[in-house]
């Protein structure tokens, strides 16, 4: 349904995201996962058209059969918010602070075309839709009256008002109360039609996502079923990641990662990783492909070979 | 809401009302007393205490103060001690003339801030934009009198389209009325235009930088739809605020502008008060202006109220 | 951290430099005496040792702008002057204690002068004291205090909150000593910016009253009461009114872009609090 193929998003002559490619199944579920840095937030921002000024994507990405890279905005905008949508990571300023909750829900639907009592109608009842308590009253009231979590739940009804085929989730849960994101990642889970979710919190993306892109410098390094990736990481950032988190595999305790993650652009030729990486040679030199069927990376040196 | 208005009227009353002590008490300390002044120095002590009692200035501070202050809540000025005629009519007839002024220039101003901050905004990034930018930095620098002694330059020296002065009242002849008004207009709407370009163009840059206009984009809205629907009335919160700030400098500045252009509005009979040394009638000008400065800011408030649904809880 | 010199900075700082150049000189040398009435030189054409040619007493406009540069400069240090010492300290009291019936009280009291512009205050101190340079100050500082209070209330709040604030006054210092070693020197690069910017409203405001005739008094040079002896002549002579208007706005623009160049160059963080015009 939704395939990217060498997809690269530059800004001012430096790449920030590197010959990317992915797909995504009708109603699957693929988590993004790394730093901050590694691209995934753009990679995202370049599906929906949305980068800051001055980014620019090249390569294709397709959603069914309409271009979603290199397309006029005026075509791109007729996708958003009806086939494509996208919840983000800060729902404290995500919402318009001088219009109510309904009328921006609706918004979303009278703008591809839904008549405007209709899109009122609606609106009300997707806040009931995202669990929001009393959504007759949520529609009245002013995102300052409402919580994070509110306000989260109110984003991911604008989302899913079209109801679209893709839903792309921006770290959504990251600002929010522990509490709340559990309820948050439950609802994601159940109402995303396909899911594009993007994080930098391993277990988060084990609880939402059957399949699992690791990025890191602007490039997948490591790709496949989530069961695979988390138990028998390949690549040695991967295995890093898995390290450092709590849900290391079979309980060993591996070295986290040196350093720090580099500044856009300041990332090493080769491997972009081989500056971090315990197990890096001169081979790391050459930057290696992504390699495999279904559980793949891109590392000269891979884990677990076993 | 009702609360928080309720208070800034009370915030607005009391400033008034301090303003009026200010004045009273600024003015009282002015060196000379009106019934010797007006009777000149062979004046009897009796007639002079004759007139002291007139004037009501043989009383106490406080009485007088009473006295005046409670005539200004029924638009009553007191009578000159110089001309002997009543101020309040003098003032109200003035105060239309100078209203006229003033709202003229701030309509030139926003015609050219909003269009120009918007755009110098949208296009930050390309030539024309800096462009505007540069332009209102150096409209900034220059002060409103001067603009009108250039525009005067420009259409009545050298063109001869425009009257270089005076003023017709509307009820006399309209359309000579726009012609004598039309540059006294741009003299004060050119200057504060370039002032509010740059704080329209700052409030819509921070403005463009909202997740929530990310949001409207999400939604299927493009570039410039987003910026209209959801972005204008953000940024007009800011700019209420300098627009307020504005107009009270446009009354100020209306003053002098109407020396330039011989026009008789509140700040012509301040300046023939204060020429021929008539306390009172400085006293009511003087009043009048500060009240309206404070006016301004009450109705900043409420327009803030009416804008940001967040301050209706408030307080 | 300092930032580069950026265009701004460059072009204000000349153009002050300019003024207060002019300024500096007119005290050891002027091409003419500015004020002297010379029947025979009546509107004397420009060349000739009268670079910018004469008024209609005669008087050389060149030497009178140089001295006009001192009296505005004059005024605006003095003005600027009287705000800050008045605002800064009122802004940081209030800015230190946000909570205190004295914050409140200031702020109030703020509010209230702001209702009464400089050209207010000079016309009443004008009607009691008799107009003057002296006058016109007063009334300029007097009406900027709001200003500096203003922009110094904000930039303490914010400083108050920092990390080294906090351990400071953890640390049990006394109020004044925090005030004076940590908040005064992390807020000065505002109140800079805030000086520049105030600097260029006081040369506006001291032309306005000149013009009026509540400025400056003859026979001393002010560029704004030569714009308003030009205005007259306007029709015959127009380069009376050009040459001192061309200087009060290349002051006032000098003035506002070194404000503007300062800010960036200055300080970053507290980039945020603009001046207040």
């Amino acid at each position: 349904m939704l395939s990217v193929e060498g997809l690269t998003v530059a800004a001012d002559g430096v790449e920030l995201v590197h010959d990317v490619s992915f797909t995504i199944a009708p109603g699957e579920r693929v988590g993004l996962i790394g730093e901050s840095g590694s691209g995934k937030s753009l990679t995202a921002l370049s599906l929906m058209g949305l980068l800051p000024e001055g980014v620019t994507a090249t390569g294709a990405a397709r959603l069914h059969d309409r271009d979603l890279v290199g397309v006029p905005e005026k075509r791109l905008k007729d996708l958003r918010g009806s086939e494509l949508a996208m919840v983000f990571q800060e729902p404290m300023t995500a919402l318009n602070p001088l219009m109510r909750v309904g009328a921006q829900v609706a918004e979303v639907m009278t703008l591809h075309g839904v008549p405007r009592d209709r899109a009122r109608a609606r609106a009300a009842e997707l806040l009931g839709r995202v669990r929001l308590p009393h959504p007759e009253q949520v529609a009245r009231a002013y995102p300052h009256q409402l919580s994070g979590g509110q306000r989260q739940r109110v984003m991911l009804a604008i989302a899913l008002a079209n109801g679209p085929d893709l839903l792309i989730c921006d770290e959504p849960t990251t600002a929010l109360d522990v509490t709340v994101q559990k309820q948050m990642l439950d609802l994601i889970a159940e109402v995303a039609p396909a899911l594009l979710f993007i994080t930098h919190d391993l277990a988060v993306v084990a609880s939402v996502c059957e399949r699992v892109l690791v990025m890191y410098g602007g490039r997948v390094v490591e790709s496949g079923p989530i069961r695979e990736v988390f138990t028998r990481p390949r690549h040695r950032y991967t295995e890093g990641l898995l390290a450092a988190s709590k849900l290391t595999p079979r309980g060993t305790r591996l070295p986290t990662i040196a350093g720090s993650v580099p500044a856009a652009g300041t990332f090493p030729g080769g491997c972009v990783f081989r500056n971090r990486c315990p197990h890096a040679d001169t081979t790391c030199e050459q930057a290696p492909a992504l390699t495999g069927e279904g559980h793949a990376h891109a590392c000269w040196h891979p884990a677990d070979r076993g | 809401m009702i609360l928080y208005l309720l208070k800034r009227l009370g915030v607005f009353v009391a400033s008034v009302a301090v303003a009026g002590v200010l004045v009273f008490a600024f003015m009282a300390v002015l060196p000379g007393d009106p019934a010797e002044v007006a009777l000149g120095v062979n004046a009897t002590p009796e007639a002079v205490a004759a007139l002291r009692a007139e004037f009501g200035t043989d009383r106490p501070a406080a009485a007088q103060f009473a006295d005046w202050f409670g005539g200004l809540v029924t638009g009553d000025f007191g009578t000159s001690y110089v001309t002997s005629a009543p101020i309040g009519p003098q003032i109200a007839e003035r105060l239309n003339v100078t209203v006229a002024l003033v709202l003229g220039g701030m309509v030139i101003a926003l015609l050219i801030a909003v269009p120009a901050g918007t755009f110098a905004a949208v296009h930050h990034r390309n030539p024309l934009g800096a462009a505007i930018s540069a332009f209102s930095q150096v409209g900034i620098a220059v002060p409103a009198f001067l603009a009108g002694i250039l525009l005067v330059f420009v259409f009545a020296v050298k063109a001869q389209a425009l009257p270089s002065g005076g003023y017709v009242p509307f009820a006399d002849d309209p359309a000579e009325w726009l012609r004598s008004l039309l540059l006294p207009w741009l003299s004060l709407g050119l200057v504060q235009g370039a002032v509010l370009t740059r704080y329209v163009r700052s409030a819509v840059l921070d403005v463009m930088r909202e997740d929530y206009l990310r949001t409207a984009r999400a939604k299927g809205r493009g570039r410039m739809g987003a910026l209209w629907r959801h972005g204008l009335r953000n940024a007009s919160v800011p700019v209420v605020t300098v627009l307020g700030l504005q107009l009270a400098t446009l009354l100020i500045g209306a003053v002098v502008v109407e020396r330039v252009f011989v026009i008789p509005g509140l700040g012509d009979l301040l300046l023939n008060g204060v020429a021929g040394r008539d306390l009172l009638l400085v006293q009511g000008v003087v009043m009048v202006l500060v009240a309206a400065v404070l006016l301004i800011n009450f109705l900043v408030d409420v327009a803030y109220a009416a804008l940001d649904p967040r301050l209706r809880g408030a307080r | 951290m300092r930032g580069r010199l950026n265009a701004s900075l460059v072009t204000g700082g000349v153009l002050v430099g300019i003024v207060v150049l002019a300024a500096l000189v007119s005290f050891v040398w002027t091409p003419h005496d500015p004020t002297l009435v010379d029947a025979a030189g009546k509107l004397r054409e420009p060349g000739d040792g009268y670079l910018l040619g004469a008024d209609k007493f005669g008087r050389d406009t060149f030497s009178q702008l140089m001295v006009g540069a001192r009296t505005t400069l004059y005024v605006g240090i003095v003005a600027v002057g009287i705000a800050a010492a008045i605002g800064v300290p009122l802004g940081v009291i209030a800015g230190m204690t946000p909570l205190g019936w004295l914050s409140e009280l200031i702020m109030r009291v703020n509010d209230l002068v702001f209702a009464f512009p400089a050209l207010l205050l000079a016309v009443m101190l004008g009607a009691v004291y008799g107009a003057g340079t002296l006058t016109a100050m007063i009334a300029i500082g007097v009406a900027t205090v709001p200003a500096f209070a203003r922009v110094a209330r904000a930039a303490t709040l914010q400083v108050m909150v920092t990390d080294y604030i906090l351990a400071a006054r953890a640390a049990g210092r006394r109020r004044a000593a925090v005030a004076f070693r940590h908040v005064l020197p992390n807020i000065s690069s505002v109140l800079i910016v805030q000086a520049s910017v105030s600097f260029a409203i006081a040369i506006l405001a001291e032309a306005a009253l000149s013009f009026l005739g509540f400025g400056t008094r003859p026979p001393t040079p002010s560029w704004g009461r030569m714009l308003q002896e030009s205005q007259e002549l306007l029709f015959s002579t127009p380069r009376l009114a050009l040459w001192p208007g061309l200087a009060i706005a290349l002051a006032v623009l000098g003035f506002n872009l070194l404000g503007d160049g300062l800010r960036d160059y200055l300080d970053p963080k507290l980039r945020r609090i603009r001046a207040e015009r």
